[in-house]
């Protein structure tokens, strides 16, 4: 479809002349989403939907109101002016609110991909056909997800700003199982491109690492030296994210990093960005206020530097905003969703070859907070331990279940890896190495 | 404005035409949500938000396989436009189907449901609320040392089409309605006592606003703002293995996690293993694994009032009906759909459930309820010689079979001699589903029971949260392992 960008700038800029508040805002949110999923070596769910909305959020005498709908004619927007005009009434005026700002205007970043935003259903059933070609004569059965999202968004502001980003990205999710034997492999691969993604090779990979661990051994919980795959660093480092680069928390005192920016947090090899222009996989330029983004460093050398910031936690923590509100209607604050981490210089068989004991982790599953004030989580590993001997992967074993602070546990990585991959996880997307860990604990078997 | 004609219209037209568009079966499901969330902090506006959404999706079976198309626009040439894509869908997806599908049996469902309820939300004013949750504040504040609250009111309409094929004509009009508050006492980033009520993340359940006046928020406030001041300087629990009583919020996590989630069809059948992953319940266990102890009978219950989980028909038009899933202790069937529940031979129990138009329905709790014993709390605590109280969850985490788990509360007491102790913090135990269940030898009775809320249980790609309910009285459990290491 042509670029739509004129004509959702246009119908926001006439919502926002109509607008009787001091100042409004207005977010556009579009979403085509065309998802396969499959299981048992078939498809069972696929689906297209299509939808966008406008999100408002206006000042009227010093009170603030967020409304939202997906009625966008001109009555539909009018009326969700009218309701946050009618929220805001009622309110007493909201001194940490920093008011609306006119940016500049972001760079626009090649992220679309037209092929994607027209694909037939028949395109990504083939994808699927290369897997499941594989599953089969392998003995075991796959699942998976191949989604093909397109997302718009457009950004609106009495200030001045006008922001338009679009992007189409490709997620390919392939698990492999062979219940009898409990065998079960995992890969995963994004892309704003479609032809990027190689379902074939990410057919392979979740496949051979089924066969690889099937009929897994028990071992006993306690301390092991582990070697992360980058899903499984990414899983934590998203969990990290939620609790140490949060403005929300930092600014009103509980964040992780509330008094220790500058300060020594974990090891001195861990270093990680928030970068939207990261070749490998470029995010929005803007935030959800319209404010450009930029790289920052929120940890270096172990050091903490920073957290993300919203306008509201900015103004709270008296500092600019970093460029990472997210949509008005969300309750949580700022958050950075394009996380980099630094890499080592170790391969992944580097790591294995200099381990004498310990586990080889595919990713984790269900981690969720143990104690939010030691960064502490707990969950359980998913998709292919393996126990490593004098060097060598010997043996698969059964799911254990570990509870690591997470700034502990990357302050014990004595290797980090050299190659990185962008994993994406609950709207966000890491670019992550392998990481090798001295000690981490489990403290049950999960079968 | 919803256009009710344009919507009967288009369901009328995709029943009717789903045949000649290559369907052996279709259905139209059209949703207009209208949310309104009020949450202040400190007594003041953090969020003070209000949402409409609507549109509809086709749900087409051609060749064998399923097909879906969602869209807001109404118009005619786009509902037509949907269907040919949904049946487009369908047959791409066909050639790789995993066996044609088969439904259970359905007799065509006509029918209106909506939620009792004696005050609509939607009709108060804003302010009142505002004013309400600032009051609050105030009376949380009272507590000396208190010096952090959040408190919150949240509502939600949901007004549904349904149309199929095969003759159903189903409307319902399901409301909504939740609140809690937290209070804290900081001292320091690290040294801080924090207590929800009436759970973590408050209590929701189908009704109007006097759910939120029932809730007995401003009577609890002395005493949840002391309990959090106690936590203050609280020790944590250490590791041990003792008697385990969870307060009936817990229970319902323990039901959520631990029998609802292993007992969804479509999971057992391995369509979740991407993501949310399978089950250990597996169809073969159907009539011969012992669950849980001979006391605990569980069953899935859309019609219970007031259940988060509650309603007039699924969104395959199957009528609500209460079906045992586990009776005394013995695991009798799942939560299903039409599709699932064939594969097992019997009757869909009417689960299948999406959170909005532009999802596909997936098999879902609804009100997931442990049938009561007797006694209260009190009672159970007085008959425990030496165990753990915990209470209001804040951690929870299980494996993709849905066996191994470590759960816990926002605070535990300890039990000596029937009676409560010491407080601790950061309360957590672990075990393992079927030996966990076996182990409960006491369930309070009907005077403790409460359906308590799930406002959004995650499953699905893309994510879905549904709301559901569990059905909960307090609970002892024996030989468990609770707490960290020291």
């Amino acid at each position: 479809m042509p670029d739509p960008s004129d004509k959702i700038l246009s119908s926001l800029d006439a919502a926002l002349k109509r607008s009787a508040a001091d100042a409004t805002e207005l977010v556009y949110i579009g979403t085509r989403d065309a998802t396969t999923r499959f299981a048992e070596n078939g498809i069972h769910q696929n689906m297209l939907s299509s939808d966008g909305r406008v999100i408002v959020r206006l000042m009227k005498d010093g009170r603030v109101a967020v409304s939202s709908t997906n009625d966008l004619s001109t009555s539909g927007l009018d009326r969700a002016i009218a309701d946050a005009l009618e929220i805001a009434s009622f309110l007493a005026p909201d001194a940490a609110f920093p008011g609306f700002v006119r940016s500049d205007t972001a760079p626009v970043v090649n992220a679309f991909d037209p092929a994607m935003d027209s694909c037939p259903p028949e395109r990504r059933a083939q994808a699927v056909s290369h897997i499941v070609d594989q599953a089969k004569p392998a003995g075991v059965q796959a699942s998976g997800l191949f989604r093909l999202t397109t997302n718009r968004v457009a950004i609106a502001n009495s200030a001045g700003t006008r922001q338009y980003h679009q992007e189409t990205v490709a997620e390919l999710s392939v698990s492999a199982s062979d219940d009898p034997t409990f065998g079960q492999g995992w890969s995963t691969g994004v892309s704003h491109k479609i032809d990027q993604l190689d379902p074939k090779e990410l057919g392979r990979i979740a496949i051979e690492k089924a066969v690889r661990s099937r009929n897994p051994q028990a071992l006993p919980v306690g301390e092991y030296t582990v070697i992360l795959e980058p899903a499984a660093v990414g899983q934590l480092l998203l969990f990290l994210g939620f609790l140490a680069f949060s403005g929300k928390s930092f600014a009103e005192g509980r964040g992780i990093f509330s008094g220790k920016i500058g300060e020594l947090v974990t090891g001195a090899n861990i270093t990680v960005h928030d970068d939207p222009f990261l070749a490998e996989f470029t995010g929005m330029p803007f935030d959800y206020e319209g404010v450009p983004k930029r790289k920052m460093a929120l940890i270096e050398n172990g050091v903490a530097r920073g957290v993300a910031h919203d306008s509201r936690s900015a103004k709270l923590a008296g500092v600019e905003s970093t460029g990472h509100a997210l949509p008005a209607d969300n309750p949580r604050g700022a958050y950075p969703k394009n996380l980099v981490m630094a890499p080592g210089d170790a391969t992944l068989n580097d790591m294995i070859a200099s381990t004498s004991m310990g586990l080889l982790i595919t990713h984790f599953w269900y981690i969720n907070y143990l104690n939010p004030m030691k960064a502490q989580v707990s969950g359980s590993t998913r998709d292919g331990t393996f126990l490593i001997e004098n060097g060598a992967i010997t043996k698969p074993v059964r799911n254990l279940r570990a509870t690591p602070a997470i700034l502990d546990a990357f302050a014990k990585a004595d290797q980090i890896g050299r190659d990185r991959v962008v994993y994406p996880q609950y709207s966000a997307a890491m670019y992550v190495p392998a990481m090798k860990i001295a000690g981490m604990t489990f403290v049950e078997d999960t079968e | 404005m919803t256009d009710i004609k344009a919507i009967e219209e288009a369901g009328s037209y995709v029943a009717a035409q789903a045949g000649k568009a290559g369907a052996t079966y279709a259905d139209f499901r059209a949703v207009a949500i209208t949310a309104e969330s009020v949450r202040l902090s400190d007594g003041k506006p953090d969020l003070i938000n209000r949402k409409v959404t609507f549109g509809y999706g086709i749900r087409a079976l051609a060749d064998g396989a399923w097909g879906f198309a969602a869209t807001p626009d109404l118009t005619k040439a786009s509902v037509s436009d949907s269907l040919r894509e949904a049946v487009q869908i369908a047959r791409s997806s066909a050639k790789l189907a995993p066996r044609p599908a088969q439904l259970a049996p359905l007799t065509p469902a006509q029918g209106d449901y909506k939620t009792p309820l004696q005050t609509d939300p939607f009709t108060l004013a804003l302010k009142e609320k505002v004013q309400y949750l600032q009051h609050l504040d105030e009376l949380l504040k009272a507590t000396q040392g208190i010096n952090s609250t959040g408190t919150f009111l949240d509502f939600r309409r949901e007004e549904k089409w349904f149309y199929s094929s095969a003759g159903s004509v189903v409307t319902q009009n399901i409301v909504h309605s939740g609140g809690g508050f937290t209070a804290a006492a900081k001292r320091s980033r690290r040294e801080v006592g924090e207590r929800s009520f009436p759970t973590s993340g408050g209590q929701y359940a189908s009704g109007g606003y006097e759910i939120i006046t029932a809730l007995g928020m401003e009577s609890a406030c002395p005493e949840i703002a002391q309990q959090a001041l106690a936590l203050l300087d609280a020790p944590s629990l250490t590791e041990r293995r003792t008697n385990l009583i969870l307060a009936g919020d817990l229970v319902s996590l323990q039901l959520h996690e631990s029998v609802g989630h292993p007992l969804e069809l479509d999971r057992v059948f391995g369509s979740e293993r991407n993501f949310s992953g399978t089950s250990f319940a597996t169809p073969e266990k159907l009539g011969n694994l012992r669950y849980a102890a001979s006391i605990v009978t569980i069953e899935s219950d859309p019609t219970a009032p007031a259940g988060l989980g509650s309603f007039g028909f699924d969104d395959e038009g199957v009528p609500a009906h209460a079906a045992t899933l586990i009776d005394k202790g013995l695991l009798v069937n799942y939560l299903s759909s039409r599709e699932t529940a064939a594969r097992v031979n019997k009757d869909s129990t009417g689960a299948m459930r999406a959170e909005s138009w532009t999802d596909l329905p997936l098999v879902r709790m609804t009100n997931i309820n442990l049938t009561p014993g007797s006694g209260t709390l009190e009672q159970l605590i007085a008959d425990t010689e030496d165990g753990v109280l915990i209470s209001t969850p804040d951690k929870w985490s299980i494996d993709d079979r849905r066996e191994n788990f470590q759960l816990g509360g926002e605070i535990a007491w300890e039990i000596k001699d029937g009676k409560r102790g010491q407080i601790f913090k950061n309360a957590v135990y672990s075990g393992s589903t079927v030996d966990f269940w076996n182990s409960c030898d006491r369930i309070c009775g009907p005077e403790e029971y409460r359906i308590w809320g799930t406002p959004s249980c995650g499953k699905g790609q893309p994510g879905q949260n549904m709301r559901t309910g569990q059905g909960a009285s307090p609970a002892r459990f024996r030989n468990v392992k609770v707490g960290q290491p020291a």
